[in-house]
């Protein structure tokens, strides 16, 4: 079936981090200056303006630092998951990253819960980095 | 009106007019606005600014214990005027408490009534010199102080969402430039586009403390007969969403007294007011605008 929900715009500045998510690989910015992490990817860092830039592997276990329920599809390709959560989410290396949590009821989800990642392979060319609780 | 005062400052003209119209509601071009400023959030199904307000309101709950029981007081206050007001879109619709507490879930943790309307009109001020205005046929309204502050661009990067917003700094360079306290403004005019905005907005500027919100709102304080009336035309939630300049207009109309059945004073028993604050936001709580006016 067709996937019906919007995909990765994908550009020079994100391109790397989709290609390591195919691989289900977590990888984010890391200022070559400052050591500062960013997410999303961008082509200059926002505290030094330093261009110089590595990509880091994240093991993809953070916390929730906020997150919303959706109980209202605003595109059609969400209408069958509602209610869905959509959440920031800090990772344990330090950048915060926009995603969405799985694998449990709404209702469960709250600030500061600890998640750890878990893929969706959405098509042959796309994985999407997704959170759900951590497993004891 | 920054840029505004500059231009006059300067001398580079003698009026500036600062307008916005839109048909927001009965054209699509609100929605193509709002989903232009998605990006990748939408691969998560994050649209919007009630979205990104959303995950603010549920961060403010997490640190400072604020939520519904807080924001009905603003959602149920503002529609109270927007009920003395036949300019407003929910002039004739009464919100209670429970009606409130009921409307349906869109975001959680926001309910219908926490989100500003979309509209169709406009909204127009102009800003001259205190020397011409003297000689038009309306009260004189000054400017006595102007702040802004405009803390990121970044949602992911942005450790401000449960404040302190740009209100912060933007209302104490407002306050200095005026040479006033918070106790000498008799009514504000809080950009709303969501019930919490207001909320965060009067903590930064240091009207109560973080989780104070909820017994500073209780009572009645910004409805009619209130203690410092807030968004005396229903506002952006209740009555009509013309981005900044609801609350700007609102706050110049009220000291000039062009109010009608909803005007500060004794028809709504509250104080006359002469000093007025008012304010504005852009993005997800990303800049700021304060503004306090003064009828002279
Ligand atoms: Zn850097």
């Amino acid at each position: 079936m067709e996937y019906a929900k919007p995909l990765p715009q994908v550009n020079a500045d994100t391109r790397p981090f989709w290609q390591g998510c195919r691989q289900h690989l977590l990888k984010i910015q890391k200022c070559k200056n400052c050591g500062l992490l960013r997410c999303p990817p961008a082509f200059i860092c926002p505290e030094c303006l330093s261009s110089e830039v590595e990509w880091v592997a994240a093991k993809g276990k953070g916390r929730v630092y906020s997150f919303a329920v959706y109980h209202a599809a605003y595109q059609p390709g969400f209408q069958d998951e509602l209610p869905y959560v959509v959440a920031l989410v800090d990772l344990d290396e330090g950048a915060r990253m926009i995603t969405n949590i799985v694998g449990c009821d709404p209702g469960e989800v709250y600030c500061e819960m600890a998640v750890e990642i878990v893929w969706d392979d959405v098509n042959e060319t796309f994985s999407i980095p997704k959170f759900r609780p951590l497993q004891k | 009106m920054l840029h505004a005062v500059g231009a006059l400052e300067s001398g580079a003209c003698k009026y500036v007019l600062i307008s916005y119209g839109h048909s927001a509601r009965s054209g699509d071009s609100m929605l193509r606005m709002l989903s232009d400023m998605t990006g990748d959030e939408a691969i998560y199904g994050h649209f919007g600014a009630a979205g990104g307000y959303a995950l603010a309101a549920r961060r403010a709950m997490h640190e400072f214990n604020t939520g519904p029981d807080s924001w009905k007081h603003i959602a149920v206050g503002q529609r109270a005027w927007a009920n003395l007001n036949p300019q407003a879109m929910m002039y004739d619709s009464r919100l209670t408490d429970e009606g409130y507490m009921t409307a349906k879930w869109l975001i959680e943790p926001f309910r219908l009534f926490d989100n500003c309307l979309i509209s169709d009109g406009g909204r127009a001020c102009i800003i001259t010199s205190v020397e011409r205005a003297r000689d038009l046929k309306h009260p004189l309204v000054t400017i006595m102080g102007l702040g802004q502050h405009n803390p990121s661009g970044d949602l992911q990067k942005a450790d401000y969402l449960a404040g302190p917003t740009g209100a912060r700094i933007a209302g104490e360079a407002a306050f200095s430039m005026a040479g006033i306290a918070r106790d000498d403004i008799d009514a504000c005019q809080i950009y709303d586009c969501f019930t919490y905005t207001v909320e965060i907005t009067l903590q930064d500027y240091g009207y109560f403390e973080p989780s104070g919100g909820k017994d500073w709102f209780m009572g009645g304080t910004i409805e009619p007969g209130g203690r410092m009336p807030v968004n005396t035309s229903g506002g952006l939630l209740s009555e009509a969403y013309h981005m900044g300049l609801t609350p700007l207009t609102e706050g110049v109309m009220q000291l000039m007294g062009r109010c009608g059945p909803r005007q500060l004073g004794p028809e709504t028993n509250t104080k006359t007011p002469e000093i007025m604050l008012c304010s504005d936001n852009g993005g997800i709580l990303q800049t700021h605008a304060c503004y306090i006016l003064r009828r002279i």
